[in-house]
Parts: structure tokens; C-alpha cells; sequence
């Protein structure tokens, strides 16, 4: 990038509500940072501490979404193991219309688009009752505590979002997408 | 068997097991990137715990979680199946879900818990 070109980003970003914006290797420490600064930052702009929480739950969802899930990773031919792998994503975080919103975006293996479009169409589909009934029969059934995740984050989000969870999926090439999604507060 | 003490970090939750007291105590938050890392020896305490636990024997479980993630949430629910387990071999389990006044969300959390269970007691506290 050009030096002079980072300001008309900066703006591009504000322009579109958001306040806050990584890309890159994303890590549970970074996570807990990003996390800890975007909370404090809310509360001192909101007076319901629920709002920061909410905020705060997004990111962390969304975050470990990408350690766990992004097919993209740092360095790309890993010999040494999964615990050395650096995993990358985008995170955005804004606020419009009333509103604070958190954007997500990771690069997927075209195999998986169909599945996660599918569980995201359907929860897209549920009234608060029904992703309420759909969390805990999946948090009955789904894996013990020895696998990465509960599969629970996106319906976790869409309970605790004021409207539908929004997503895109990019061809990038024959094997790769791109998945972005966002959850409004 | 010994007491089990795990300190608070920035995304697990300090751990307070008294095993002569009979008080367990999770406070703060939970969410680590490896759930199972963190959890299984908690877990590995809390069945032998069970297992030498005397009939009747009245245990308080003091729950304050400010935050704790999805996956976590699973693990919350396996605590909970383990307890009322206990509670229908005769063992006098209460649990203690402590929320913050504003934080909606914990609170939600707690009453859905309460829904799950039957037998096991698990009372709301708002933090004064």
C-alpha cells in the first residue's frame, strides 16, 4: 500500500461505521486483548454493560471461529504441527444505525461452503424460541470436550443478535472460498 | 483427597474446589481455545470427589461466571449432568448462579439450566 493511500482507508473504514478492524494471524491471546480494549471502549459509550458483553462474546466467537476453522495459515507447507500454525482472518467491529455490529471473514475449503451455508440458512429461518430449543438440543448431542468447539458459536450468536446473521461466500479459486458473516448487536 | 485450587486467568476461571468443606467455587470467565486442556482435570477431580462423597452429604456450588463462551457452555452442561447424577444417588447438591444485575444474558443462561434440570437444585442470585 501506498503511505498516502491510508488515510482515504482509514476513512473508508469510518465511513462505514467501523471503529475497529484487524487482518491477519489471529491468536487467543490477540483475542483477548481485541476483546478487553473493544469492552472498554463500549462501556464508556454505552451505559448498558450488557451491550459491551454481547460485543465482547461476538468477537470471541468469531475470533476462535478463525483459529479453529480458517483454511488459510501461517507459514502455508507446515511440518511442524498444528500447535505451531498461525491462523488467518479478518475482524471488524462497527457501529450504524443504533446498533454495534461485528464483521468476520476467513477463507474455507470449497467442501465446506455448502454445509455451513445450509446451518446458516436454517438459523436464519428461527424465531428466538427456536434457536433457543435448537442451542440446547445441540449442546445435548454435540461432541464432548474433547474436540475443538461445541459447533454451538453460530447459534450462540444468532440468540444473542437483533437480527438474522448476515453471510457471503466468495470463490477465491478451485479450492478455496472466502466466508464472511455479520452479527448485529 | 486434596482440595483443588486453580488460579484465575484472563480466559479460565479461577477454580476453588474444598473438598472438606464441601464448597466448590468457579468465578470469572471461560474461554479457552483448548476447552479440553483446561477442563479435564477439573473433571478428573470431581468424579473422585463424587465417588467418596457420603449419602445425604449437603455440597454448595457457587457458579459466577461473567463470560463464558459456546464451548464452555457445553462443558457447563456436562458439570450439571454429573451433579444431578449425584443428586439422584442421594447426595444434596446446590448450586449457587450468581449474575451480575445488568448482564441479561448470564441470567438467560441460568434460567435455561434450571429448565434442563429437575432434580438438581439451581438457584439465581443476583450479586448485591
Amino acid at each position: 500500500m501506498v503511505v498516502d493511500k491510508l488515510y482515504s482507508f482509514k476513512k473508508d473504514l469510518s465511513r462505514q461505521g467501523v471503529f475497529f478492524c484487524f487482518s491477519g494471524p489471529v491468536s487467543q491471546d490477540l483475542l483477548v486483548e481485541f476483546g478487553t480494549i473493544l469492552k472498554q471502549k463500549i462501556k464508556l459509550e454505552m451505559p448498558r454493560n450488557a451491550v459491551a458483553l454481547r460485543v465482547f462474546s461476538m468477537v470471541v466467537e468469531q475470533a476462535q471461529n478463525i483459529i479453529h476453522y480458517s483454511a488459510e495459515k501461517c507459514p502455508k507447507d507446515n511440518k511442524a504441527g498444528k500447535e505451531e500454525e498461525l491462523s488467518i482472518g479478518i475482524i471488524a467491529v462497527g457501529y450504524e444505525s443504533g446498533h454495534y455490529f461485528v464483521l468476520s471473514g476467513n477463507v474455507i475449503e470449497h467442501q465446506n461452503v455448502e454445509r455451513l451455508r445450509k446451518r446458516l440458512i436454517k438459523l436464519r429461518k428461527m424465531s428466538k424460541e427456536e434457536l433457543k430449543k435448537h442451542y440446547k438440543e445441540q449442546r445435548r448431542k454435540g461432541p464432548d470436550i474433547i474436540s475443538k468447539g461445541a459447533g454451538l458459536g453460530f447459534i450462540d450468536m444468532a440468540k444473542k443478535a437483533s437480527r438474522p446473521i448476515e453471510f457471503d461466500f466468495k470463490t477465491i479459486d478451485e479450492n478455496y472460498s472466502f466466508f464472511s458473516s455479520k452479527t448485529v448487536i | 483427597m486434596e482440595n483443588l485450587n486453580i488460579e484465575t486467568t484472563k480466559y479460565t476461571p479461577g477454580i476453588s474446589f474444598d473438598c472438606k468443606k464441601n464448597i466448590l467455587e468457579i468465578i470469572g470467565e471461560s474461554y479457552p481455545e483448548n476447552i479440553a486442556e483446561f477442563y479435564a482435570p477439573v473433571f478428573d477431580w470431581l468424579e473422585e470427589y463424587l465417588g467418596q462423597l457420603k449419602d445425604k452429604q449437603d455440597v454448595i456450588i457457587n457458579m459466577e461466571l461473567v463470560y463464558f463462551n459456546s464451548s464452555s457452555s457445553k462443558v457447563l452442561l456436562d458439570f450439571f449432568d454429573l451433579m444431578e447424577d449425584a443428586v439422584g444417588n442421594g447426595k444434596n447438591i446446590k448450586v449457587n448462579w450468581i449474575y451480575e444485575e445488568e448482564d441479561e444474558d448470564t441470567l438467560e443462561f441460568g434460567k435455561e439450566f434450571q429448565e434442563d434440570f429437575e432434580e438438581l437444585n439451581i438457584n439465581l442470585v443476583k450479586k448485591g
